[in-house]
């Protein structure tokens, strides 16, 4: 491999933005240094969307792949855990699809009942990955898609191929389940994560 | 987009992911993929040149071309020998000679193969 044409800092002082101009150069170490400063947000995320450790860390690497080979198109205009994270949640979201675990629609009984997929255990400390699995899989999906990946609700049902409509039900049932268990006042208590 | 605290709070949580203990093994084996990936591309660019070379080399000989050249260098060596000075008729000797047609074909061969790395390392580049 060619050394990079401009001579690179050390790659652990420098920028993401630095790092991904010569990542697009070609050069991998740079590109190393993104991954494994930002492989654990996106595995966390795909893990918080439901994904096994397995499939979350498999998913996560084709994602990383993906990037590296798509970094010419990042301009740069978000950062860069930002867009790796909307690629892995878009990824992930093709694979559940794919294997059809759930149907969008098919959920919405469930979430009538309001009744959770998953309670959390008692003495279990509310946190966000606790408080996450009170939401059904496709309110879990949403949610994370919106907040965690950063797409709006379109970008999301494009993903999910779900109605418009659907989606943004399943975000407000799920943004409601999780404002009951973390905010202040909600079934968190004082052990919730989100502060006044 | 968020509209109040509550969803803001709620990007700041999925934004603040511990870091987990094997990230840096993570980000070996995602190089090491990317190196396998590179390695099976080169391959695969490798084996295309091999390919459409032999193709290329099959259709010229299936087409006579080799026989062309040679007649096509006997034609140059009288046209040389009869109107140029025997100086400048010495200099051009080598295309009107028995192997003269294969040194011809042998250097576009190696032309062939120059193109090939060429456009191996501009994919590389790409």
């Amino acid at each position: 491999m060619a050394n990079p044409p401009i001579r690179r800092p050390a790659l652990a002082s420098a920028h993401d933005l630095e790092l991904v101009g010569f990542a697009a150069g070609g050069d991998r170490a740079a590109f190393g240094e993104l991954v494994r400063r930002h492989n654990s947000l996106v595995r966390g995320l795909l893990r918080r969307m439901g994904a096994d450790g397995p499939t979350a860390d498999d998913v996560a690497q084709d994602a990383f792949l993906t990037a590296f080979e798509q970094i010419a198109e990042f301009r740069g205009e978000g950062a860069f855990r930002a867009w790796v994270s909307r690629i892995a949640a878009r990824l992930y979201v093709r694979r559940w699809r794919r294997q059809a675990k759930a149907d969008l629609m098919a959920e919405a009984s469930e979430m009538e009942s309001g009744t959770p997929s998953h309670a959390p255990a008692a003495d279990a400390r509310i946190d966000l990955d606790e408080a996450l699995k009170s939401l059904s899989e496709p309110e879990r999906i949403c949610v994370s898609l919106c907040y965690g990946a950063g797409l709006s609700h379109a970008e999301a049902a494009t993903a999910l191929n779900a109605p418009l409509g659907t989606v943004k039900s399943h975000v407000k049932r799920g943004l409601d389940k999780l404002r009951s268990r973390l905010s202040p006042d909600g079934d968190g208590g004082q052990r919730s994560k989100v502060s006044a | 987009m968020p509209d109040n605290s509550f969803e803001f709070a709620l990007e700041r949580m999925f934004a603040e992911a511990p870091r987990r203990p094997d990230s840096d093994l993570f980000a070996a084996r995602v190089l090491e993929r990317l190196d396998r990936g590179w390695t099976a591309r080169r391959a695969l660019i490798g084996a295309m040149g091999v390919m459409g070379g032999l193709i290329g080399a099959g259709q010229l000989l299936g087409a006579g071309a080799l026989h062309e050249l040679a007649a096509f260098g006997a034609r140059s060596n009288d046209y040389v020998t009869q109107h140029l000075p025997p100086e400048l008729a010495s200099l051009a000797a080598p295309a009107g000679l028995p192997a003269g047609a294969q040194a011809i074909w042998m250097a576009a061969a190696l032309a062939l193969v120059a193109a090939g790395f060429g456009v191996a390392r501009l994919v590389r580049e790409i």
